[in-house]
């Protein structure tokens, strides 16, 4: 798993939720923007990455692009997590094939519903 | 409340906004801290433009064009990182100033989507946080001005909107 977000913050609470819910399947691994995450996704197999939206140097949106468009990470399930809550944004996101969209602010049980969902397909 | 148009890009009223900014900062502290938080009497506005603890600053770009900002003192900097975190926070730190500014955020987030029927689509800028001592805040002119005070068991802090027409 990867978990992309520039807030160390929501990176400490997505990998507590992770362990506690028992959804943190292997090593979780961490990027502060989607340039980095690329980085992490080129040494590691990941299975899953949840990804923040606005970010510095590489956005989210850009980092989902890049995955799209390369044959290996093509098909790896990305959790859009961000504050932006414009439509036009959500929409972007999914026509570009993110899996699932959580708004921030979220709940632990919201965020544990909607991967375990995921996961189980 | 009326949808803005390009004439009148900040049609909606003060009371609005504020109330926007509480129902933002009321569900970030619901869903995030286990917690609510009280809306609390508007701050004097006499008071001292000069004040110690943090100040956690957003940019909003677009057809209206401004800041969100949430200021608190560095105790309450500190406690807004635990419950975030759930974490120990003995003193203000670069984990209590990513905390805060998440924070902000979350609830600058929450109102921009709320506002943004009413003003168009708005950007946001990534949170700059300071902490320190002796600041002094000097804001511009802007169009509105919503100052919004937060209290909660173990402190109060102080949301600020400021939306102006785009200069073109």
């Amino acid at each position: 798993m990867l978990i992309v977000d520039d807030s160390t913050a929501i990176r400490k609470i997505l990998l507590r939720v992770l362990n506690q819910t028992g959804l943190a399947l292997g090593q979780v691994h961490e990027a502060g923007d989607g340039k980095q995450a690329l980085e992490v996704m080129a040494l590691h197999e990941i299975s899953l990455v949840l990804s923040d939206i606005n970010m510095p140097n590489m956005d989210g949106l850009e980092f989902l692009r890049a995955l799209r468009a390369s044959e290996r990470w093509r098909t790896v399930p990305v959790v859009m997590i961000t504050t932006e809550g414009g439509q036009a944004k959500v929409q972007e996101a999914i026509e570009l094939g993110a899996a699932s969209y959580v708004r921030k602010p979220f709940s632990a049980d919201l965020l544990r519903d909607k991967l375990a969902a995921l996961l189980s397909q | 409340m009326t949808p803005t148009t390009a004439e009148t890009p900040v049609s909606l009223q003060k009371e609005e906004v504020a109330n926007m900014v509480f129902a933002a900062a009321q569900e970030m502290f619901v869903s995030m801290m286990g917690a609510e938080v009280q809306l609390l009497p508007e701050p004097d506005a006499g008071r001292s433009d000069v004040f110690d603890g943090v100040l956690s600053l957003i940019g909003l770009a677009g057809a209206v064009a401004g800041s969100g900002a949430l200021i608190c003192s560095s105790e309450v900097a500190c406690d807004l990182s635990s419950r975030l975190l759930m974490s120990e926070c003995p003193q203000v730190d670069a984990q209590t100033l990513d905390s805060v500014g998440e924070i902000t955020n979350m609830i600058v987030g929450g109102l921009k989507n709320l506002i943004e029927p009413y003003t168009g689509e708005l950007r946001m800028s990534v949170p700059t946080v300071i902490h320190g001592k002796n600041i002094f805040l000097r804001n511009s002119q802007a169009d509105m001005a919503v100052a919004v005070r937060c209290g909660y068991p173990q402190g109060e802090f102080e949301l600020t909107v400021r939306l102006s027409a785009a200069r073109k």
